[in-house]
């Protein structure tokens, strides 16, 4: 996806030449109604973390957000889709509910196959609307 | 099922100018025909999404509206047909614009979020006001910015009328009623709302306590993706009669149209309910062809409970519009120096786009009590294009139950939008048209673009020549806020 930077402020560029560039590995596909993310990663725990980014991408420019806090976020589920869905609703619903967290990177410390569990953390900080653009979220 | 395209044809018939019919056999299962109604143009964008699925291969992808509109007719206690509006297309389960009926007498039949869709009672409210094109000409920057800064919009917005955790129970019980208690609603608000602002079979212990949560922060915000506020003025009148009842009496007359929905607490509803509902048919043994249109027997525990915090979370949405009408009410007062009731700011109807109803019809000669998903009459255009408002006819009720199409539906994807179109010049057609417009994300200025959508003239007359509503008004934006 083209990367075009609108007005981005000066705090905003200096923010995001402070910290290594995100490490992107998705793309976003066509759909009539919303979005479809695509993302792939050497290992699943990869691709996890890559389309959990995919979409808070879509919502801010998470180049300007900065890794200042940590959350811890788990998940379970009946099957791999459940579980990759729960895992991204548990993401999405701290972000759009207190704290409010949006994390700039993620990590998968543990992916259960067997009993479809997994566990992750991840680096960011509250949701500003004075620091952070405002992108996309389709309700 | 790998069909080539040219084998699909051979179950889709055309019936006359504006009508397809889908045969059984389409996709497995079908207990009904499908039917859709389009114009050329829109007749095109149909079959070229169905031919780019057949092609197939690859990654992503997803179902054509045509393969859901089979899928839906292939749900247990489906009667009449399922249909596609004109503003169809892809969807979640359901193709969005698409309609069904449930015979609620029928044990099997079946409720599915995926058809009401996410962003429950999703709908559209349109005030009127005494000012005229001409007394809002010069000061329509002042009342674009007014309303932006009166209302919060967009991405991480949070609301800015004080609630707590037992106004929120409150709210999702008692809807607009709430807002009239509190001093956001004029009564005759009421009168003019779906439902008269209040599904009654609302409970609010069935909202989980997570879609609360959401919920909280975000009454009386706008939200993003293709929900707006729009000062618009009468441009034609179809129908003089109908526009009187309105309230519409002369073009130039200026109006304000709201479109929203519930935000993150119908989307944690519907949410939820999916969840539950995979599992309930795993244990009531219900087959569907497609994941997304994951349901419940309309009867069972997990039926019931969707359909009261359904219809809790459209109170939420109803109190969200109320409360957006207030700010609006407050940001024109603002500017005009005048009070709303001065400035007679009524409301002329607020329609929902994403609902479910129970409703006696009569099928095959027989009255029936039905479960209809999908609904409403109030169409608003893309940003920068019309709106217009339809009224119902006879053959509607009959054919399509009363339900019209709710918008113009999009032809291009959002990613495709942001590749191709350019923010500011999107912007500046909008200026040459003389549109004021203030928004929270440029980058949601191109995905909501009119070069994204489908023509909503197109769709609209699709519907009247079809004989499903009738045009009654037409109306053109002038100050567009979104977010």
């Amino acid at each position: 996806m083209d990367e075009r930077y609108y007005d981005q402020s000066n705090e905003q560029k200096a923010i995001q030449t402070k910290y290594p560039s995100i490490n992107k590995r998705f793309e976003y596909l066509d759909h009539t109604a919303d979005v479809q993310l695509h993302a792939w990663g050497s290992t699943l725990q990869e691709a996890f973390e890559q389309v959990t980014t995919a979409m808070f991408c879509y919502i801010t420019d998470l180049a300007v957000v900065e890794p200042l806090q940590t959350m811890e976020i788990e998940a379970e589920g009946g099957d791999m889709m459940s579980l990759l869905y729960n895992f991204m609703d548990a993401w999405l619903f701290n972000f759009c509910a207190d704290p409010f967290f949006i994390p700039r990177e993620l990590k998968v410390i543990s992916l259960d196959r067997v009993n479809f569990k997994i566990r992750s953390i991840g680096w960011g900080e509250q949701f500003n609307l004075d620091k952070h653009p405002q992108e996309s979220q389709h309700d | 099922m790998s069909r080539s395209y040219n084998d699909e044809q051979a179950f889709l018939e055309k019936l006359d100018r504006n009508t397809w019919r889908i045969k059984k056999g389409f996709v497995p299962n079908m207990q009904v025909e499908g039917a859709f109604y389009v114009n050329d143009y829109l007749e095109k964008l149909m079959f070229e999404e169905l031919r780019n699925a057949c092609r197939g291969g690859g990654f992503g992808g997803f179902l054509p509206a045509m393969k859901q509109i089979g899928n839906v007719a292939a749900l247990p206690g489906i009667v009449h047909k399922s249909i596609g509006l004109p503003d169809v297309h892809s969807g979640y389960g359901f193709a969005i614009g698409n309609m069904a009926a449930f015979d609620m007498s029928n044990p099997k039949a079946v409720v599915s979020p995926g058809g009401v869709g996410f962003d429950i009672n999703c709908g559209v409210r349109l005030l009127r006001t005494n000012l005229d094109e001409q007394d809002v000409q010069p000061v329509k920057e002042q009342l674009t910015q007014s309303l932006f800064d009166h209302i919060p919009v967009g991405v991480g917005s949070k609301g800015v009328i004080p609630m707590l955790g037992k106004d929120l129970e409150e709210a999702l019980e008692m809807g607009v009623d709430w807002s009239l208690r509190e001093g956001y609603a004029w009564a005759e608000d009421k009168e003019h709302c779906e439902e008269y602002g209040r599904m009654l079979q609302a409970d609010p212990n069935k909202v989980s306590s997570k879609a609360k949560k959401r919920g909280l922060p975000q009454l009386g915000t706008l939200g993003a993706g293709n929900h707006y506020a729009e000062v618009q003025v009468v441009d034609e009148i179809f129908d003089m009669h109908a526009a009187h009842k309105m309230g519409i009496d002369h073009t130039g007359q200026v109006c304000l149209m709201i479109h929203c929905g519930s935000r993150g607490l119908g989307h944690q509803v519907a949410t939820d309910a999916l969840v539950a509902m995979e599992k309930a048919m795993k244990r009531d043994n219900i087959i569907v062809n497609d994941r997304q249109l994951a349901c419940a027997h309309v009867n069972s525990t997990e039926g019931q409970d969707y359909l009261k915090g359904m219809a809790a979370a459209g109170n939420y949405a109803w109190v969200n519009r109320s409360s957006m009408t207030f700010l609006t009410r407050q940001a024109f007062a603002k500017i005009f120096n005048m009070t709303p009731d001065d400035l007679d700011m009524h409301v002329i109807y607020d329609v929902s786009h994403n609902i479910a109803k129970v409703e006696e019809h009569i099928v095959g000669g027989k009255q029936c009590t039905l479960l209809l998903i999908g609904q409403p009459v109030l169409i608003g255009g893309t940003m920068g294009t019309c709106s217009y408002v339809l009224t119902g006819t006879e053959k509607g009720m009959t054919e399509t139950f009363g339900t019209t199409c709710h918008g113009a539906g999009r032809a291009l994807s959002r990613a495709k939008s942001r590749r191709n179109l350019d923010y500011q010049d999107v912007l500046n057609k909008l200026a040459d048209k003389g549109i004021s417009i203030r928004v929270a994300s440029p980058k949601l200025v191109m995905e909501e673009a009119p070069e994204s959508y489908k023509n909503v003239t197109d769709v609209v007359n699709t519907c009247h020549s079809a004989g499903i509503s009738k045009k009654a008004i037409k109306l053109r934006p002038i100050g567009v806020i979104k977010g």
